[in-house]
């Protein structure tokens, strides 16, 4: 029977042709630009390591100013970094299963290539304790990360990304070479794969959807070398911070610090560690402001740092206004068409038909139209996706294609909204009409047509 | 012309269901549209607010020394009075960030020495330029003057290296700390309580965060050279000549210091973009979808004034049988359209009113003005008219001969 | 069997009641050929679409088959006539973008069936009405005639007991009105009882049984000498 209904919607689309191809093409377009804005909202509102959600936190204290807090606009919030000192602090903490510190770097990469010396180029670096790698999960091309003892004596152990492995080694296994950073050799021990966490949840100070950095440095060099942040620095009390020594050891925050506690007991266990440290601290005058330390997860992270902003929500209630307007469109064109056709319907009533086998009949011609819709809905999807890349991409200063347009592509999330809203947009726009066909008297279209 | 309003209302209420379908189109297609070009307008405004900065002549260079060795004084002296020296060039400063870029520097300043907070609350975005910082950006210094070489102070530390010396401030930043106009020669006080001497105004200019902040204008600019081992220089050149020196400079400047990079060299130009790229992107969604939006219902309105007119050609046949001519015919389906757009006019503002109100109160967002609203009636009167004319003539030309047939 | 007893039917149109059937009471035994007739607006459309279950009635009791089908719902009766009744239409009411098979094949599609005896049904159908070698022509693709045969066809692929017609050669000319009109005979004579209404006295003179409906309700009936060894129904007054 169900074969029969297709055939006959295709009967149906044969008589009106035009306006079948008006109705795909509304409920197409519909569904093409939500498919758009939903790729997109899902884009920079993904956690990229959902699966480690429950188990990574961000830790924050509120070392700020007594006389008002680090944001006036939102004063329940603490920083959003740490000192330089903190962030040691809680790196000698064994409660965490791991602990990352870091701060964002900036270097100039020389020394030779395959071919020769290399051209100085400056490179985004990131100096960290290595338990940044498997923590975050990071995938190695070839080799890798280093361990704690490389970070506390820093050893010129040195990582680098797929990207700048391409761009200096052609993407040949460079694990063993040395490259000079900042005219200081690092021997190579690790190449990443190609890995670009949208947003970068990890270091939201530089934007939200900054690629990731190509050196990774073993985290006592910078010290070493008193490499200062090249990402946001906060500072607030007057202290001399003319040296490196003299800013890690002030109240400016510049430091990003993650744990990962597998469990409750560890979270809160960590949580009672912190709060102990800062009231300790507090007998030598530091955090003069309330208690407020705070173990964020992933999610909750992204939340508080505003990554979605209130535009996009209200790209997303305007693609669903869009939506509407199409399948208003199409319910009324449908309307029009089954009544127009009403005679024959009448005339199948009269064969014989049952009210439930024409509104089957109806719903299957209408579900049909959505189908075709959601095809051509996900091809404009796809176009439209191109235009916003191409509208990001040309004012991108990075050397690889990165940031937000690198998410911007169909994926599962976009194909799961295309399906739904054809099945929303079959019910929507076709139980009306359809349920009018079936009231038809069918007596009334049968004489004089 | 006789437009029969009372057949057409009735007409109207026997195919309710297919006129209230393009009313509520036409409803929801304003309430976007008014409340779409209101957002588009605000975006657009501040795009293209003055900078008061010649961004289209300037360029910006980005170097970084690398070596143990380096001198990065010695660095500064030679690249700053190479860049002078090329033909073209108006003027030439280091920066300690790039203006409309989005990042940059701020701090409070107090009015007396020992005030425990930043006076009046103004954070104010501050810049270390060098005695030609004024003419690399083309600012408009509207009272005192600017610096002179010989205040110019040697790098810092670090960036957040204390200063403490000659500033000239914009007058938006003036005037917040002395609201009576008499900011210049006037005294203002660091975090460590030291010293800074108003001794110039600036008309205008929009500093590092063109987005995002409630003090885009409010500018401080210190007599100081910018932190080392890296800087970036912020290049003016004569009109027309931008594209030229940046290659020159491009080819030229890695050479002639082995010891330091060249990271890029860009238009300050692409950093506005930047910038404005989230409200570019979003102005030109909300015209695409907006535009999308009026085609489908156009479109809809179309499609039912086709449809009234194939299910009526009999009627309208006996109507031109009896004498109506053919102006009477498109009245009446012009009017009969006319009052189902107005349906969804009138539905249609009050949305427009509860979704422009929902936008202020809950994104921050001001209250969409009245006489946007009056513009998105008349567009879709017009708009609904468009569709329905060519339905309405074609209405017209149902032969009168029609009426005698048995269909 | 087909009865109906004082069925009434009224329109209602704002304040103005409008009674199509009043009282009508007729009975109808298998195998008959009866030709309603009347003037325009008497009510046999009306009572064509009662009998054929198109339309509900007000009072009165109906019985199908020996089955009361008063009560029945809409569902039910969309069954019923699917399985007992075929339809004739004045406009012929082929649907127009189904070719002649396919229209024939309608009523089928709307019964459990296998597609070989749908098509063994749909082939004899076409046969009686001769239009096997048409089964591929669009409904344009025919002249009236072969229109209302394959409509025929259509209502007795079923294989209904009844077979109702509504003015079936008001569209045609005369030749083909015969030829019509012979294949409805041919198809009684085969067991099908058939009521056919019209407005046309000579046409209705060819049925075994003439009712003519004024207002209605049934105003009298009378046999034709020709047919006078048939006995009469007791249809009527009681």
């Amino acid at each position: 029977m169900i074969g029969y209904y297709f055939r006959l919607a295709f009967a149906s689309f044969r008589r009106t042709p035009g306006l079948g191809i008006l109705m795909v093409l509304a409920v197409a377009v519909g569904i093409g630009v939500c498919v758009v804005t939903l790729t997109y909202y899902h884009a920079i509102s993904g956690n990229p390591i959902w699966w480690k959600g429950d188990q990574l936190y961000s830790v924050t204290l509120d070392n700020w100013d007594p006389r008002e807090p680090a944001d006036p606009s939102r004063p329940t919030l603490p920083p959003d970094q740490l000192t330089y000192r903190d962030a040691e602090h809680i790196w000698q903490s064994d409660i965490p299963k791991r602990t990352t510190i870091m701060y964002r770097g900036y270097g100039i990469i020389s020394g030779d290539g395959l071919n020769g010396p290399l051209k100085p180029a400056p490179t985004t670096t990131r100096i960290t304790t290595g338990a940044f790698f498997p923590m975050f999960d990071v995938p190695f091309e070839y080799g890798k990360g280093w361990s704690n003892n490389a970070d506390v004596a820093p050893e010129p152990v040195v990582v680098i990304s797929h990207e700048l492995n391409q761009r200096l080694f052609g993407g040949t296994d460079s694990v063993g070479r040395t490259i000079r950073w900042n005219d200081t050799p690092f021997r190579i021990i690790g190449v990443l794969a190609e890995w670009d966490p949208q947003p970068k949840y990890y270091d939201l100070t530089t934007g939200n959807f900054n690629p990731a950095e190509d050196v990774y440095l073993p985290w006592k060099w910078g010290e070493t070398l008193s490499i200062q942040s090249d990402g946001s620095s906060n500072c607030w009390k007057i202290q001399d911070v003319q040296t490196f020594q003299g800013l890690a050891q002030s109240e400016c925050v510049w430091v990003q610090a993650w744990v990962e506690l597998p469990n409750f007991i560890a979270r809160s266990r960590m949580q009672s560690f912190l709060d102990n440290y800062t009231n300790a601290e507090r007998k030598h005058g530091r955090f003069p402001r309330p208690q407020n330390n705070r173990l964020t997860d992933v999610d909750q992270w992204l939340k508080v740092n505003k990554v979605v902003t209130n535009d996009n929500r209200v790209l997303v209630g305007l693609a669903f206004a869009f939506l509407a307007v199409c399948l208003i469109n199409t319910v009324g064109l449908l309307l029009a068409k089954f009544l127009n056709a009403a005679p024959l319907s009448g005339l199948r009533r009269a064969l014989g038909a049952s009210k439930k086998q024409l509104f089957l009949q109806h719903m299957v011609e209408v579900s049909t139209i959505a189908g075709a819709g959601a095809v051509l809905g996900l091809g404009l999807g796809a176009l439209g996706l191109a235009g916003i890349r191409e509208l990001y991409e040309r004012t991108a200063t990075s050397p690889h294609p990165s940031g937000v347009a690198s998410l911007l592509y169909l994926n599962i999330s976009s194909y799961l909204t295309a399906v739904t809203l054809a099945v929303v947009a079959t019910f929507i726009c076709g139980l009306y009409p359809a349920w009018r066909v079936g009231r038809l008297q069918p007596a009334s279209y049968l004489k004089n047509q | 012309m006789n437009v029969p309003f009372r057949p057409i209302i009735s007409a109207l209420f026997r195919n309710r269901a297919g006129a209230l379908l393009v009313a509520a189109q036409v409803a929801i297609a304003l309430a976007v549209l008014v409340n779409a070009v209101y957002m588009v307008k605000q975006r657009v405004d501040l795009i293209n607010r003055p900078t008061g900065i010649d961004v289209d002549n300037i360029f910006v260079v980005g170097v970084q020394g690398f070596t143990k060795d380096f001198d990065y004084r010695a660095m500064l002296d030679e690249d700053i009075s190479w860049l002078r020296s090329i033909p073209g060039v108006i003027g030439v400063t280091a920066t300690n960030s790039v203006p409309l870029s989005g990042g940059g520097s701020s701090d409070y300043f107090k009015l007396t020495p020992d005030a425990k907070t930043g006076g009046r609350d103004a954070l104010v975005n501050y810049f270390h330029f060098n005695e030609q910082g004024a003419d690399a950006l083309g600012l408009n210094v509207i009272a005192g003057r600017w610096f002179t070489r010989e205040e110019v102070q040697p790098p810092g530390g670090t960036l957040y290296a204390v200063y403490s010396g000659p500033i000239v401030v914009t007058k938006d930043y003036a005037d917040r700390m002395f609201p009576k106009g008499d900011a210049l020669g006037k005294v203002i006080y660091g975090s460590s309580s030291q010293p800074l001497t108003i001794i110039g105004i600036v008309d205008h200019m929009i500093g590092s965060w063109p987005v995002g902040v409630d003090y885009p204008t409010q500018i401080m600019y210190m007599a100081f050279e910018p932190a080392g081992p890296g800087t970036r220089y912020l290049v003016r050149t004569q009109p027309g000549l931008r594209d030229q020196l940046m290659r020159k400079v491009e080819a030229e400047l890695g050479q002639r210091n082995v010891k330091r990079a060249v990271n890029y060299v860009r238009t300050l130009k692409l950093y506005q973009d930047r910038s404005y790229l989230t409200q570019r992107n979003m102005s030109i969604y909300l015209i695409v979808v907006t535009g999308l939006l009026m085609a489908i219902t156009s479109f809809g309105i179309f499609a039912l004034a086709t449809f009234n007119v194939s299910t009526r050609t009999k009627q309208v046949g006996t109507r031109r049988a009896v004498g109506a001519r053919r102006r009477d015919v498109v009245a009446h389906f012009l009017v009969e359209n006319w009052l189902i757009t107005t349906v969804g006019v009138f539905v249609g503002c009050v949305l427009a009113l509860a979704a422009g109100h929902l936008l202020s109160l809950q994104y921050d967002l001001p209250r969409v003005d009245l006489y946007y609203i009056v513009g998105g009636v008349v567009v879709m009167w017009l708009v609904g008219l468009a569709a329905a004319w060519h339905p309405s003539r074609r209405a017209a030309r149902i032969s009168p001969a029609l009426a005698t047939r048995t269909v | 069997m087909l009865e109906m007893h004082n069925i009434s039917k009224i329109f209602r149109a704002d304040l103005i009641e409008t009674h199509a059937l009043r009282d009508f009471s007729l009975s109808v035994k298998g195998g008959e050929f009866v030709a309603v007739t009347g003037p325009s607006g008497s009510g046999k459309t009306t009572f064509l679409n009662v009998a054929g279950l198109l339309e509900s009635f007000d009072t009165g009791r109906y019985l199908l088959d020996g089955a009361d089908v008063s009560n029945l719902s809409d569902d039910e009766r969309s069954r019923l006539r699917n399985e007992k009744i075929g339809f004739i239409f004045q406009g012929f009411n082929l649907i127009p973008d189904l070719n002649i098979y396919d229209n024939v094949d309608v009523p089928l599609r709307y019964r459990r069936m296998s597609a070989k005896e749908r098509h063994e049904r749909i082939s004899s159908a076409l046969d009686l009405v001769g239009l096997s070698s048409r089964t591929k022509h669009m409904p344009s693709q025919l002249s009236g005639g072969q229109q209302q045969r394959a409509a025929i066809a259509r209502a007795l692929a079923g294989d209904p007991k009844f077979l109702l017609a509504d003015e079936p050669t008001g569209n045609l000319d005369s030749l083909m009105a015969r030829q019509v009109l012979d294949l409805l005979e041919q198809i009684n004579e085969m067991g099908t009882t058939i009521i056919m209404v019209t407005h046309d006295i000579e046409l209705a003179r060819r049925a075994e049984r003439n009712v003519h409906v004024v207002d209605g309700q049934i105003s009298d009936f009378k046999s034709f000498e020709a047919r006078a060894t048939e006995s009469f129904a007791t249809a009527g007054a009681r």
